[in-house]
């Protein structure tokens, strides 16, 4: 990779506009934007800058629907979106999923979609954090905003997730780089920790690697418990680790002024799933007995937390909402998405800002190609060849501001930079289109 | 659209009405003394009528009671209500979700609901979901106790600097007054440590709870805010915290008040859990005689109950070392949310049994304190909503405070542990709350406590937020019908705000969005100016957001009722 | 004496939700009732006789007179004996997620598997089940930290993963094999495997009792060695032969009791 020249040619900078790419939602990007396009990003890493100045590659830029060979082609917003109400008017057991990619104001008509026709809504915590949010809701959450790490702590460490490649700024924006207020000397005042089967990028850059074996998780860390409450380990390996490190790393673990854990899907999907997550909240837990320890998911989409919050709020419960029965129904493994299809239950499959295609088990996409799919999205991706019906929307965050509530749950208001294509509609104007749709056809059925 | 609400018994006090059968008449959301022969009759001869409640303290949005609401499915599941034509699905008993929390507060006639602790970082969700709750006003108080730079203002003795911050921090968070929950104790909780008592300066720092307090209440006055300053003091919940209660209230006498309308200088809100004497749970008694004798005797502090119901709830307080505590008692799931340079949070799952002695005595010091202040327009009906007990138990409260007959029952009946009788003074309080002494402590004083002169009271030009129960004050005897007081002010008969009848025979008729209630002070604008640019760097170095983006952005408080304030320098 | 026969003719792959049919409801319905019943397939409703043959003999005072017979497949119904107190069911075939929970009396008998939530938060009665259950059986509600608290579950196959979680009483006896975290912070009741265990049962346990009379694949740091003891008896349970017994799970400071067959697992000796 060699020197790239500063762009200077353009029109205007749109400051402080919020990166539309992972849950760090760093909000200091500045846009240089020329003819309305984003031809350069200042601050963003790598992958934010590549997905906002990239818009247009792949872009889905009018509506279409599959015809009877089989091929997408473009037709009106009137006819497609009317099919798409039809669908879902007439569907027993209609699936939302999505809405991580997406704004708050755009999931606001989506759940009111899902209450009018009794439907599930879910989102990607559903493939991603769910296990999270199960031993959140089993054990508790001891967390902070990415500001006290950065003001405060002398430990970081990062389990199950490699931030160097997944989240690139959060060491530099939030945890280990930056000088905070207590911690005058950034880097140098804190001792960066990775528990990591990997020899990852982020464990390359890290004081400590501790390679526990894979599915180990859960061992590992009822092992340190069980040090904190003064056993002696019989065994000499545990998980992996000689017994004599688990001792120095929970000694110093103890011995930390503040300490901060971040964990990703690397936890969430080993052998216990959300119990290796419930064992590491409690471990940070038990450590507040001595010193302060935090803990924080690493959400993956800028909004999928978002998504959580929304439905809390709103509902009472973060993810794999049932509303069939006419009140919403959390049960996981039975309202939520993959079961939904792996089970072959879900008659409408519509999803909105994200990639089933690409992300889901094989199974649960079989399914999605016997059912109707409705698909509102920016980018052609493996999905759209999986849909009936596609919507284009606008890039939240570039073209449509909207709200978005950041991994810590910091809420931001996204601006836009540009204007969106014109053939393109917003989410929230195509949900509410098809709410307002099915609505009509509900009332004319009555 | 103008009605007349025929024959009620009214019962008014900040216009000294006393149970008068009288008319009110409302025009275009607003009350007044005439209407046309064209208005609409709803009648409601010889029922119990009364300003829409106003609640001075609760917890109904925000990111903690989201967190909340996010890791308990199991109280979720409670209280689930499928949707109507009229309204949409509920759930939650302590937590309840947005939309429930707007409809239940509706059928019991409440019309302004006071979110009190709203951290600024994170006021734009708080403000999403007063958009999610419907049907009630909701003013914010967002937190300051603890944040940096009222810190550092409160350090350098600088309170025309801070005056400005305050002033502009309400206008950014579109708060509405100035709360501080353990002052110094939640900074020091993000090392894990808590401060005791008013002097024990904040790690780091050396600034103390009393230099905080004071500072921001001179701040208040300075700016003649609408409400005083509403002080959670230090060590909540601990076995002789008395001292600091008094302490704290203390400290503020010398405090000149700059408003017309409130007496108060200090708002110390839930009292019970500050009124607790001895050393340890095992020999703890009720601490509430001195701190209602110095209430009795100072008119610059006012106060609400934080009345303990006897249920499972969930705690939940910007006092996050008292929760930790908290969870090291029951060992129940902690959540904590620490907010960067302004504050701490944590959540514990709590279940308060009539069978477990402190809770018996909780109970028992939070009706104490009620009906041991003599006067009422110092006296707010709360629960500390969900952290003694979910709001929806103010009926329950305000049928125990109506009636001995119902306490000596409680208690001699077991329903209660003999601790309530035996460590408080409750058993030896016969003193009954009539029903203008209700309607003074759950509308009329609170609207008073917060500068509300539109509002919890039906003089002419006051807004047309009306309750109605169904009970006929004439022909009923409150003190020996509990459970009838508490199944009326459950389920009011009408309950009007602006002039809508939103809830008739209890269940909800019509659903409004709820308003965003902020001060906007004027004449400050200067001061505001320069103090941000002075604070700036600090702000972008040590945030995380940037500044554009920290702001709540008009679109956030819609629709909003803003009051205008002109500061006094 | 009543009794009322359902046998399967049409399978919906959205699944049948039962929730209402519990015999404290239905123990006075005739034919008629069940022929106009409207049954919740997700978002809608259809008649019942659509998807069954409903036979109805006899007559009931009580849900106590009831027996009812699922007489063939309900791998798609769900709730099946959910929140009952009393009465008997039988299926004869698999049941689909959620039997039997939140049953507080009276007996279900699955003669085919069961899915996941099996006997959730479970409060009383028995519960059967011929065949293998998966995920969660016995477990609590998510979020909830007080589960199963009484009755009886017995798999006659095997048990999937997390079985019992929270568990606060009652008993669980799994004939077959058990998967990881059986019992995972039980406080309270008895849990017995006769097969063999894949990895770390009792995990964050704070008391109760599991025993395992098979091999057990790994066990955790936090359960400490109190020797050999040989039959051992459990709150009136008489068992025979020699077992390793552990306290834990010392994370939790728990004083939870593990059994393991010690002929079995000699390696831990």
């Amino acid at each position: 990779m060699g020197y790239e020249e500063p762009v200077t040619d353009y029109d205007k900078i749109v400051e402080n506009c919020t990166c539309a790419f992972c849950g760090s939602n760093c909000d200091d990007l500045d846009c240089l934007v020329k003819d309305n396009h984003v031809v350069a990003v200042r601050h963003a890493c790598r992958l934010g800058a590549s997905k906002i100045m990239e818009d247009e590659d792949q872009r889905l830029k009018v509506p279409m629907m599959r015809n009877e060979n089989g091929e997408l082609v473009e037709v009106e917003w009137e006819t497609a979106l009317d099919a798409a109400a039809e669908l879902i008017a007439n569907s027993v057991r209609p699936l939302f999923y999505g809405w991580s990619e997406t704004s708050i104001e755009a999931m606001k008509p989506g759940l009111e979609l899902t209450e009018l026709v009794g439907a599930v809504i879910d989102n990607q915590a559903t493939i991603c954090h769910g296990p999270t949010v199960q031993a959140v809701q089993n054990v508790g959450y001891p967390l902070m905003t990415l500001g006290e790490v950065k003001n405060r702590a002398d430990m970081v460490v990062y389990t199950g997730s490699n931030p160097m490649n997944a989240h690139p700024r959060h060491l530099s924006r939030y945890t280990t780089f930056p000088k905070g207020w207590f911690r005058k000397r950034g880097r140098y005042d804190r001792t960066l920790v990775t528990w990591d089967p990997k020899y990852s990028d982020t464990a390359k850059l890290s004081d400590i690697w501790i390679p526990f074996e894979e599915n180990g998780d859960y061992e590992f860390v009822n092992a340190i418990r069980a040090v904190l409450k003064g056993k002696k380990l019989k065994k000499d390996v545990i998980a992996g680790i000689p017994t004599e490190d688990i001792y120095e790393l929970t000694e110093k673990m103890k011995n930390t002024q503040f300490g901060a854990l971040f964990f990703g899907l690397g936890l969430t999907h080993t052998l216990s799933k959300q119990r290796n997550i419930d064992i590491a909240i409690q471990l940070v837990q038990d450590l507040n007995k001595y010193t302060k320890w935090v803990l924080l998911p690493m959400r993956g989409h800028f909004n999928v937390n978002g998504f959580n919050i929304f439905m809390s709020y709103e509902m009472g419960f973060p993810y794999g909402v049932d509303f069939c029965r006419g009140y919403p129904r959390y049960m996981i493994g039975e309202t939520t998405t993959i079961d939904l299809l792996n089970r072959k239950e879900a008659d409408v499959f519509l999803v909105i800002a994200a990639d089933p295609g690409a992300h889901f088990p094989s199974g649960a996409n079989m399914h999605l190609v016997d059912i109707p799919v409705i698909q509102i999205d920016i980018h052609w991706g493996p999905t759209t060849e999986l849909a009936d019906i596609v919507l284009p929307g606008t890039f939240i965050g570039v073209e449509t501001a909207g709200t978005s509530y950041r991994m810590d749950s910091v809420p931001l208001n996204m601006k836009k930079a540009i204007d969106p294509p014109e053939t393109c509609r917003e989410d929230e104007w195509i949900v509410t289109e098809l709410l307002n749709r099915v609505k009509k056809i509900k009332e004319a059925s009555k | 659209m103008e009605y007349i609400l025929k024959n009620g018994i009214v019962y008014d006090p900040i216009n000294e009405v006393n149970g008068e059968k009288k008319d009110v008449m409302f025009k275009d959301g607003k009350i007044v003394d005439n209407v046309s022969d064209s208005a609409k009759v709803l009648d409601v001869t010889d029922k119990l009528v009364m300003p829409a409640g106003v609640d001075v303290h609760c917890h109904l949005a925000g990111p903690k009671l989201c967190l909340g609401r996010l890791y308990r499915p199991e109280d979720e599941r409670r209280g689930v209500k499928p949707k109507t034509d009229i309204t949409r699905a509920e759930t939650g008993f302590s937590i309840p979700s947005c939309p429930a929390t707007g409809y239940r507060y509706s059928r019991m006639g409440y019309g302004t609901v006071v979110e009190a602790a709203v951290p600024p970082l994170e006021a734009k969700h708080t403000h999403e979901e007063i958009i999610a709750i419907p049907n009630i006003d909701i003013p914010t108080l967002p937190l300051f106790g603890n944040n940096w730079f009222v810190l550092q203002f409160v350090k350098e003795g600088n309170i025309e600097d801070l005056a400005a911050f305050v002033s502009a921090w309400l206008k950014i968070t579109k708060g509405y007054g100035v709360k501080l929950v353990n002052p110094c104790g939640s900074e020091a909780w993000g090392w894990g440590m808590n401060v005791h008592g008013i002097d024990d300066p904040a790690p780091y720092w050396d600034v103390t709870a009393r230099e905080v307090i004071r500072g921001l209440a001179e701040a208040n006055e300075m700016l003649g805010l609408p409400h005083s300053i509403h002080v959670h003091p230090n060590d909540l919940g601990h076995p002789g915290n008395f001292p600091t209660t008094l302490n704290t209230i203390d400290c503020m006498k010398d405090i000149k008040k700059n408003s017309e309308y409130r007496n108060q200088t200090i708002h110390l809100t839930h009292a019970q859990f500050h009124c607790y004497d001895g050393t340890s749970w095992r020999d703890v008694t009720s601490g509430v005689e001195p701190v209602a004798d110095y209430i009795n005797k100072h008119d610059h502090v006012t106060m609400d109950m934080g009345q303990v119901t006897l249920d499972e709830t969930t705690t939940m307080t910007a006092d996050g070392p008292m929760e930790y505590d908290l969870y090291e008692l029951t060992g129940l799931k902690w959540a904590n949310k620490d907010i960067e340079l302004e504050t701490a949070s944590g959540l514990v799952p709590f279940i308060y049994s009539g069978r477990n002695p402190v809770h018996s005595l909780q109970w028992a010091i939070g009706l104490e304190l009620a009906l041991t202040i003599k006067d009422t327009w110092k006296v707010a009906l709360t629960t500390d909503s969900p952290n003694a007990g979910p709001f929806i138990r103010y009926p329950r409260v305000i049928s125990w405070l109506m009636s001995n007959q119902r306490r000596m029952e409680m208690m001699d009946n077991k329903e209660v542990h003999s601790w309530a009788a035996r460590k408080s003074s409750l058993a030896t309080l016969d003193r009954d709350y009539d029903f203008y002494d209700i309607a003074t402590i759950t509308r009329a004083g609170p609207s008073k406590i917060y500068g509300f002169e539109d509002r919890g009271h039906l003089g002419v030009g006051a807004l047309a937020d009306i309750a109605v129960y169904d009970l006929e004050p004439n022909n009923f005897d409150p003190s020996i019908n509990a459970a009838a007081v508490e199944q009326a002010f459950g389920n009011a008969l009408y309950t009007i705000k602006d002039g809508e009848v939103l809830v008739k025979d209890g269940e909800i008729v019509k659903v409004v969005s709820s308003r965003h209630v902020w001060s906007n002070v004027q004449g400050f604008e200067d001061e505001e100016k320069r103090v941000i640019e002075q604070i700036m760097p600090m702000f972008n170095k040590y945030y995380t957001v940037k500044f554009e983006n920290y702001k709540v952005h008009d679109h956030y408080a819609e629709p909003s009722c803003e009051y205008k304030i002109n500061a006094s320098k | 004496m009543k009794q009322i026969t359902l046998t399967p003719k049409k399978f919906s792959s959205i699944a049948l939700e039962f929730d209402e049919l519990i015999l404290d409801e239905i123990y006075n319905w005739d034919k008629a009732d069940f022929d106009k019943y409207m049954v919740p397939i997700g978002n809608s409703r259809f008649p019942l006789n659509d998807y069954f043959n409903i036979e109805v003999k006899g007559s009931a005072q009580g849900p106590e007179d009831v027996k009812m017979v699922i007489d063939g497949d309900a791998g798609r119904v769900k709730y099946i004996g959910c929140k009952m107190s009393a009465g008997e069911i039988i299926v004869n075939g698999d049941a689909d997620l959620q039997a039997g929970a939140e049953m507080t009396g009276g007996s279900l008998t699955i003669n085919g598997n069961a899915e996941s939530y099996a006997g959730r938060e479970m409060r009383g009665g028995e519960l059967t089940i011929k065949g293998n259950v998966k995920e969660y059986a016995g477990t609590s509600y998510i979020g909830e930290w007080r589960g199963m608290s009484g009755g009886v579950i017995n798999i006659h196959g095997n048990a999937g993963k997390q079985l019992a979680d929270a568990m606060s009483g009652g008993e669980i006896y799994v004939k077959g094999n058990c998967d990881i975290l059986a019992g995972i912070h039980m406080t309270k009741g008895y849990i017995q495997i006769d097969g063999d265990v894949t990895r770390w049962p009792g995990g964050q346990m704070k008391n109760g009792t599991i025993v395992i009379n098979g091999k057990l694949g790994r066990l955790l740091e936090g359960f400490e060695s109190e020797g050999i003891v040989a039959d051992p008896e459990v709150d009136g349970r008489q068992l025979t032969g020699r077992y390793i017994k552990y306290k834990g799970d010392i994370g939790v400071n728990g004083k939870g009791t593990l059994l393991l067959n010690a002929e079995k697992n000699r390696s831990l000796l």
